[in-house]
Parts: C-alpha cells; structure tokens; sequence
C-alpha cells in the first residue's frame, strides 16, 4: 500500500499545480458530465479528450505513462462489465463502459497528482461541502499508512509464530485468529485515536486544519477554470457536428 | 461494488447525488452534534481502521480469502450516523486517491453503502441487540448491509440500461449472497472478540421491540432492495393512473407532476392508515 507516488507528484511545480483547488474541482465536474453523456461519435470524442488530458499531464511536468498506467486500476472492474454487456449483443456500450471509466479516472487522476489532498479539501471546504466529512477524511488519509503499517505487522508478528503452519491446527483456528487480530486492532485504534485527539488538544488544535498557504481565488484561476471547462465542451460539439456519419 | 464514472446513465446519478448530498449534509451535523469533539478524530482513524483491515485476510475455504468490508461493523460500534459519516469519508478517499468508484457515481457509492448500507446493518442488531438472538442479530446486521448495498448497486445498474441476461443477475446475486454470509461471519467472530478484549466498545441497544414489528421491518428493507430486481413488467398503480389521466403527447412537467402527484396520493393514504394503526392501539 504505498500511495507516496500521489504525494510526490502532487508536490511539483507548474502552472496547473498553482492553480486554485476551486477550479481544479470545476473544470473536473464540467470534464465528467461532458464526458459520461457523449454517444454520438464517442470514439471521435473520447480520443480528443484523451489527447487534452495527456496533454495536461505532460504541461504539468508528470510522467504521462505512469499516470496511464495507473488509471488502469479502474479497469478490471469495467472490463468484467464490459464482456457481461458484450455477452448480451451490445458491444457499442461494452466499448462505451470501458473508454468512459478509463478517462474519467484519468481525470480525477490528473485533479489530484496536481494538487496535494489537504490543499484539495481545504478547497472543497471553501466550496461549502460540510467541513466535518472533510475533517474526517483528512484523519482518515492522514492515518491511512499508520494503521496499515500496524495491521501488515501484527500478520508478520502472526505468521512468524505460525499461523500459516495450517496444518497443524483445527480448520476453524485461522478464521478465529483473524478475528481476534481484527478485533485487537479496532481497539488499538481506538485508543489511538484519543491519544491523537489529546496531543492535538495540547498543541493547540481548535477543530480544524490550517493550511500553510491562504488559497485566494485570483483572475488566472477564473480563466484557467473557463478555458478548462469550455475545451472539452467544444472538443465534444466539434466531434458530433463534424463527424455525421459516425452513429 | 464502488461503481466507476460511466456505468450510470445521467438521470440515475443526478438523483442520488441530490439525495446523497443533503443527507450527508444532515448527518454531519447530527454527528457533530451529538458527541464531544473527540468525534473528529475517532472517525478518521476508524474509517483508516476499516481500509487496514482489508490487509487482513481470512480464510474461507478451498484456498481463497475474504475480507472485512465494515458497513456494520461500524455502526455497531460507533452508532449508525457516526458510520455512515466514517463510510462516505471513506468512500470519497476512495474515489479520489485510489481511483475506486467515479466521482460523479459517488452519491450512488455513498447511498448504497454509506446510507442504505450502513442502516440496513444496524437494524437487526438495533431490534434484536439485546434479546437472546444477539449472536443472529450481529451476523444478520453483516450479511444484510452488503446484501442490500450490492442488490442496490446492481439494480442501480440495470436502470442505467447496462444489458444483463437473467442468469447473468441470478449469478450476481448468487456472488452477493456468498459475500453477505462472509461478511456476517466476519462481523460476527471480530465483535465477539472485541467483547471479550474490551466489551465498552460495543454498542448494547436499550430497546426490546416486538417481534412482529422487527420482522416487518427486515421484510421491508428485503422487499424494498431485493424487490426492484423482480418489480413486475405490468405498469403499477402510478403508471395506471397517469396512462389514463393524460396522453403520451403531453410534454414531461405534466407527467412529472402527474408522477408526484400519485406519489403524494400513496404517502397521504398510508400516512392515515398509520394514524388509524396508532389510535386503535392506544385506546
């Protein structure tokens, strides 16, 4: 589980990194919705869009195959429901699923290695969604690594006292042991959680997240904002007037 | 079963994102409300807890391996608001780092897992928590929260329009109901275990409730997830309605309106049966 990659690359600098998170956020909800409702000539479509993202991920200075490689995660779940739809006569949309997934995941992708998480939900704070999800999903991915690196070392501290030795024991002893560690670890969190809260307390925490940097919405990022949701748009009307034929 | 960006047809996730938002909305504040400010935190690190312990597998048999998914885990532990805030953190971690579920699907993601789910789980142990079938009601809290959020996301699908054979659904639903027992067996053993280690950590609902009125209600939430699969192709009382009170011409404020207009109808009539209902039994 090593998510450093989005860290480091969310830490660079270029133009599209010192955007506002607000734009960001807006061009990504015009992009999506452009994109899930386009049938005609979608081919046409998706490739333009493509092409604008991989341009996008090349103007911010990040390695565009990796960011290719990685939006394929989406992709065993679509392609499962893409061959369930091509076994029911309709390969247009097992195509559809598969091209729509893949570049809407790319999108995010390129929303969220330009800008870092705490940045992002300071920005979607701003924006007025509630603060108190926002908090606890900034705990959340603050202690994503710290819990996880606690739960893969209580299975190597399980193993190295032989629980994969399987054979010795009865056939209900695994499942059991996994309960009993997944039990020990919800009440090491648990208790984390209040030593956490109470240092916070002690260094002066009063319910919220300051960010090092005042995000200020200037005149560049309201143009970055129009031009970013009007490309797409335009690359998707220019798509389907231009090529009739196409269905 | 995080649904990616794509899958659903426009009106079917404008809808539950406009039904997500507002209930996420109220339930933030319920959350933070109800408690201390230690809320903040608690939540975080849970909804953390609940990603590490996919990391832990367990053996199920015949060399494969499931995992926790935590729905109602969760809400029996921390109270069913309180999770369903830890599931739609959780859920829009997901969507934004791990590329797991769309970001325009994520009103359907939080609905099916973090709202639907995560009450669907807690009513069995909310009826029958505290009477002899506590060990049932643990178990049944697990199975039904993946149960109802998988058949949710399923038919969720099946109205966007994405084709699927009827024996393609029987085998779907075949893998939910596997998944639901593992679930409700993993739920089960950790929360016995968690009472044996630190039994303050588990929830003990105070009421004793009929069990007529449980039994409905489970009916109810099983009838309402499982029953849109098998909803009858002959047009409803609604449908009816509006085929004869107007033509197919009439543009869709009138049907729309037609539409809520029946809808209010069945609320208002059910609304006096309740009345009715309520009165006999106090007299």
């Amino acid at each position: 589980m090593h998510h450093d990659v989005l860290e480091r690359w969310s830490q660079g600098n270029s133009p599209l990194h010192r955007r506002d998170p607000r734009a960001k956020v807006a061009a990504l909800l015009v992009f999506l919705p452009a994109l899930a409702t386009a049938h005609r000539a979608l081919a046409f479509t998706a490739g333009g869009m493509l092409m604008l993202l991989a341009g996008a991920f090349i103007w911010a200075r990040l390695p565009l195959a990796r960011a290719l490689a990685r939006s394929a995660l989406v992709l065993p779940f679509a392609i499962v429901f893409a061959l369930i739809t091509w076994a029911a006569g309709d390969a247009g949309r097992a195509i559809s699923l598969v091209v729509k997934s893949y570049l809407s995941a790319l999108a995010v992708l390129l929303v969220v290695s330009t800008t870092p998480l705490p940045v992002l939900l300071r920005g979607l704070e701003l924006t007025g969604t509630p603060q108190f999800v926002l908090l606890v999903a900034q705990f959340l991915y603050r202690y994503l690594f710290v819990i996880g690196g606690e739960a893969q070392q209580m299975s190597r501290a399980a193993a190295a006292r032989g629980a994969s030795a399987r054979k010795l024991m009865a056939r209900s002893t695994p499942f059991r042991a996994a309960a009993g560690a997944l039990a020990v670890l919800f009440a090491r969190s648990y208790a984390r959680a209040e030593h956490i809260h109470r240092a916070m307390l002690a260094r002066g925490f009063q319910g919220h997240f300051q960010t090092l940097k005042n995000l200020r919405f200037r005149r560049s990022d309201a143009a970055f904002a129009l031009l970013a949701s009007l490309i797409p748009l335009a690359v998707r009307i220019a798509m389907e007037k231009a090529i009739p034929w196409a269905r | 079963m995080h649904i990616p960006d794509g899958f659903l047809s426009a009106p079917v996730w404008i809808t539950l994102d406009a039904a997500a938002v507002p209930t996420v909305g109220y339930l933030a504040r319920r959350a933070q409300r109800g408690f201390e400010q230690t809320q903040a935190p608690l939540l975080g690190v849970m909804g953390a807890f609940v990603f590490a312990a996919q990391m832990i597998n367990f053996p199920v048999g015949a060399g494969t391996t499931g995992h926790l998914l935590g729905g109602a885990l969760l809400a029996m532990t921390l109270g069913p608001v309180s999770a369903s805030i830890v599931m739609t953190a959780i859920l829009a971690i997901q969507a934004l780092v791990f590329q797991d579920g769309g970001v325009l699907a994520l009103g359907a993601n939080i609905v099916n897992m973090a709202l639907v789910g995560v009450l669907a789980g807690y009513l069995p142990f909310s009826l029958w928590g505290a009477t002899r079938w506590r060990r049932f009601a643990l178990f049944a809290g697990g199975a039904l929260s993946v149960l109802v959020s998988a058949v949710l996301a399923l038919s969720e699908l099946l109205i966007s329009g994405v084709p699927m054979s009827g024996r393609m659904v029987g085998i779907s639903v075949g893998v939910f109901l596997i998944s639901a027992v593992l679930e409700g067996a993993i739920t089960l053993a950790v929360l016995e275990s968690l009472e044996r280690i630190q039994p303050m950590l588990v929830r003990r609902p105070a009421g004793r409730p009929s069990r007529v009125l449980g039994a409905l209600a489970v009916a109810a939430v099983l009838l309402a997830s499982v029953g849109v699969l098998f909803a009858s192709e002959a047009p409803d009382a609604i449908q009816r309605l509006t085929h004869q009170t107007i033509t197919e011409a009439s543009g869709w404020p009138v049907k729309s309106l037609t539409g809520l207009a029946g809808i209010a109808l069945i609320y208002g009539a059910c609304l006096l049966l309740a009345r009715v209902a309520a009165r006999n039994r106090s007299v």
